[in-house]
């Protein structure tokens, strides 16, 4: 599988690295070797180690033990600096770029590129600057004006840029950049990775590739060779013909999955629903939206970023206004919808921006739990923290959060087990009705995944209808009762899904 | 799900959390802890280069100087805890101290009630245009400055106010000693432990903190932060009154240059100092006790020190940013990228 174009040293071999945190033996003697036009994916729960060994890799941790070698001499990365002058780039999953800026600067803020690259003493030289990144571009296959500003580009158009910046690191060498793709493609509609996923393609005919995922499909589709990790160490070192997915997760999480098929519940005749929707319109974000969800059931909202489905989620929960169209919860209608009144009328929302809203960070898990719905937690305007840990500590046992330090500042968890506790904070309303969830997948491994979607179904068993902006279509597909799809601000199809039976195929051509 | 753990993740999780509540455990002890320590090694320079002070009713003296100190830097750690700043809340004390000595004499007891529901409005409109406006608050505060120094100036006839009847309305509360601390100082006190259990025991103050710490996660967890920054700044303005109120006790008169027109910087400094956050999210109010008695003691160290009077604000930084620098949470700060 791998293209042994020359059988020389590999671009990269580790050997035995080690790293600890006080206490926590974070990387536990990593080796691996990685050969020249190779694509490895990397696979491993939040806190197996994969961000520690990508830090090691790009310059901002140093390793307590073991050595690195590129190119078959041993190095030293004591900054990012020395890690991008030795071909290690790097894209990371949330994008780093500066979007004041240009293109053509932004490829030239690595570090190493910048060396006698369109600058003297400091100053720019534009034309020469311009040159180097187009042609940088060019090798990537991107037709992107280098004199564009990057706040005006798409998402993935920036990803381009990051890409450029990443293989723009000193070619002088004749070294062979490695490229590490961090999570690229989990804030990327469908569409978008595609473009992305032929972009490695393409970088396998000058450089290696680390392709960071926690999308199994995704890896097995793009991949040569499949390392996986688990609690700071590599579990397994496959070729990917060999392996399937169940197999990769089993070797992940350690255990089989659990995933329970969601029970479909029909829609009901003469019941009322938990909401509907009627003919809900904000200009020139979402037209003439209606639908509704009974209890026990979740419709799955699919589209573009375009689509407006995100604004209409947001609307529901009154984060957004709305100009016209009315909601109607369990009957009674919503007026001066605002988010403390939703929240009131049973409404949860667990927001795709998780750090930023759904979350308040400096808070403890415990206080984050508690927060919204304090429960016994609180008597009136009273708080009882004593009882607060009581309630947290059960949440931390059922959502099987990790470290398992309900006092501990919600800012330190990993991903997979801030969305854990985010979903607690709604989960614990007793009287949830409505529980709208943007990307709640968004950056979690596949084991904190599944504990989410368990939790929804769950809560769906007790009664809460379920409005779902899922991250793939096959997602919704699997966790819907029903699927609306929306185009430019309206719904282009609507999918009953005890009776019909559309493909992922059939939803993209509504969608675009 | 949670019968499966594997053994391996489990010690690692438990490694974790150990780790973890030992790092937490001494950072909160130097959180709470700091402001005290500070305090402590204040009072031993001034003790030891002046122990004639300490021994002949200094303390008296030193709390009775803390006492608006205090009162002005609670409000201030209120707003500075949702992530605001209120550069009013010390001209709303002089307006206000001018406000009590005029109506002190028509309305006697009433008046103090009077006053302090007035100021109280005047923070709440703070908090208002704050919520609703959305101009930063340090700019909008910087604009009701002005305001209330201009109205301080229109209502006292720019001449000192003296109160002209019923003085001993609230004088007792300058004149009377508790363990030989003045009344004003323990009501000080007493605000701030009310202010502490609030902050830490209602949904209100719990709601507070959360919008210092990220607002936009609190508006989203449904708390009603513009009612809570209305709040926040009504509490400022009403503890400002409070101040304003101790003036009258302890000096008579008010006027607007005279006492209590240079408190800003000093309740700033004593709120920080006692350990509050500037960034929002963090504050203690006991330990702005223990801030506005340091704050309070740096004019008597200068002198003690023997630093000429005319350089006495230059101490005066200095230590502010020496204690800062000891006393900052920097767990916000930690993350060198």
């Amino acid at each position: 599988m791998t293209k042994a174009k020359e059988a020389t040293t590999p671009v990269l071999r580790l050997t035995d690295v080690q790293k600890s945190f006080g206490s926590v033996h974070a990387l536990k003697g990593v080796s691996l070797e990685i050969n020249r036009g190779e694509v490895i994916g990397l696979i491993g729960e939040n806190g197996a180690g994969k961000s520690t060994l990508l830090k090691i890799l790009t310059g901002i941790y140093q390793p307590d033990k073991g050595t690195i070698a590129v190119n078959g001499s041993t190095v030293k990365f004591r900054n990012p600096r020395d890690s991008a002058a030795a071909g290690i780039g790097v894209v990371h999953q949330e994008q780093s770029l500066f979007t004041n800026l240009t293109v053509a600067e932004n490829i030239a803020m690595n570090g190493a590129a910048s060396k006698g690259y369109g600058t003297t003493f400091g100053f720019y030289r534009w034309g020469k600057l311009n040159k180097a990144a187009a042609q940088t571009l060019e090798i990537i296959g991107s037709k992107l004006n280098p004199k564009t500003r990057v706040g005006d580009l798409s998402f993935v158009d920036r990803q381009m840029v990051e890409i450029a910046r990443a293989i723009s690191v000193d070619t002088s060498k004749n070294a062979t950049p490695l490229v590490i793709l961090d999570e690229p493609t989990s804030l990327l509609e469908r569409g978008e990775t595609a473009i992305l996923e032929r972009e490695i393609r393409k970088l396998k005919d000058f450089g290696s590739v680390i392709f960071v995922s926690h999308r199994l499909d995704e890896i097995i589709r793009n991949c040569d060779r499949i390392l996986v990790m688990r609690n700071g160490e590599l579990v397994a070192d496959r070729v990917t013909t060999t392996v399937t997915e169940d197999e990769l997760f089993k070797l992940m999480v350690g255990h089989e999955s659990h995933a329970t098929a969601h029970e479909r519940r029909a829609r009901p005749a003469n019941e009322t629903p938990a909401i509907e929707v009627t003919g809900l319109t904000r200009k020139g974000k979402f037209n003439n939206v209606s639908l509704s969800v009974h209890s026990g059931r979740v419709t799955a909202i699919v589209g573009t970023s375009g689509s407006g489905r995100e604004e209409f989620s947001r609307a529901l929960f009154g984060a957004e206004k709305f100009d016209g169209g009315s909601i109607v919860l369990n009957g009674r209608e919503a007026r001066g919808w605002r988010i403390p009144k939703a929240v009131k009328r049973g409404m949860g929302f667990v927001p795709a921006e998780r750090k930023v809203e759904g979350m308040v960070g400096g808070f403890t898990a415990a206080e984050n739990i508690v927060l919204t719905h304090p429960g016994d937690a609180a008597f009136g305007p009273i708080l009882k923290p004593w009882k607060r840990n009581k309630i947290a500590q059960q949440w931390f046992t059922t959502l099987d959060v990790r470290p398992n330090d309900i006092g501990q500042n919600l800012e330190r968890f990993s991903g997979g087990n801030q969305q854990k506790v985010v979903l607690a904070k709604w989960l614990s309303d007793p009287e949830l009705r409505v529980l709208v969830l943007d990307h709640p997948l968004r950056g979690l491994d596949p084991g904190a995944a599944e504990t989410v979607n368990e939790q929804i179904k769950a809560a769906c068993k007790k009664g809460a209808a379920v409005i779902l902006l899922a991250d793939t279509l096959e997602e919704a597909l699997e966790m819907g009762d029903d699927v609306v799809v929306m185009r430019d601000g309206v719904i282009s199809a609507t999918y009953d899904l005890s009776v019909d039976n559309p493909s992922t195929l059939d939803l993209l051509e509504r969608m675009v | 799900m949670t019968a499966t753990i594997s053994d391996t993740g489990n010690v690692a999780g438990t490694k974790a959390s150990g780790e973890g509540a030992r790092l937490r455990t001494a950072g909160k002890l130097w959180q709470a802890g700091g402001p005290l320590v500070i305090f402590i090694a204040m009072f031993a320079v001034v003790a030891i280069l002046t122990p004639a002070f300490i021994g002949s009713g200094g303390i008296t003296i030193v709390a009775a100087s803390a006492a608006p100190i205090l009162l002005v830097a609670l409000g201030q750690a209120f707003v500075l805890n949702i992530g605001s700043i209120d550069l009013s809340n010390a001209a709303i004390t002089v307006l206000g101290a001018i406000l009590l000595a005029m109506l002190l004499g028509p309305l006697a007891f009433v008046a103090p009630i009077v006053v302090l529901a007035m100021v109280t409005l005047f923070g709440a409109v703070n908090g208002f245009l704050l919520a609703y406006t959305q101009v930063p608050s340090f700019a909008l505060t910087l604009g009701t400055l002005g305001i209330f120094k201009a109205a301080s100036l229109v209502v006292s006839g720019a001449t000192t106010v003296y109160v002209s009847q019923n003085k001993d309305v609230v004088s007792p509360l300058y004149t009377t000693q508790l363990a030989g601390l003045p009344l004003t100082f323990v009501l000080g006190v007493v605000v701030a432990v009310i202010a502490y259990l609030f902050l830490r025991f209602t949904r209100a103050g719990m709601g507070m903190t959360a919008i210092g710490k990220n607002e936009s996660g609190a508006i989203f967890s449904a708390v009603r932060t513009r009612a809570l920054k209305i709040a926040a700044f009504a509490l400022s303005g009403f503890m400002a009154g409070l101040a304003g109120m101790t003036i009258i006790a302890q000096a008579g008169s008010a006027s607007a240059m005279g006492l209590g027109s240079d408190l800003l910087l000093p309740a700033i400094a004593a709120a920080i100092v006692g350990g509050t956050s500037i960034s929002g999210g963090v504050t203690n109010p006991l330990n702005v006790i223990l801030g506005a008695l340091t704050i309070a003691l740096v004019p008597i160290a200068t002198a003690a020190i023997g630093v000429a009077a005319e350089a006495q604000n230059l101490v005066y930084g200095v230590v502010i940013i020496v204690v800062v620098a000891l006393t900052l949470t920097r767990s916000r700060t930690a993350i060198v990228k």
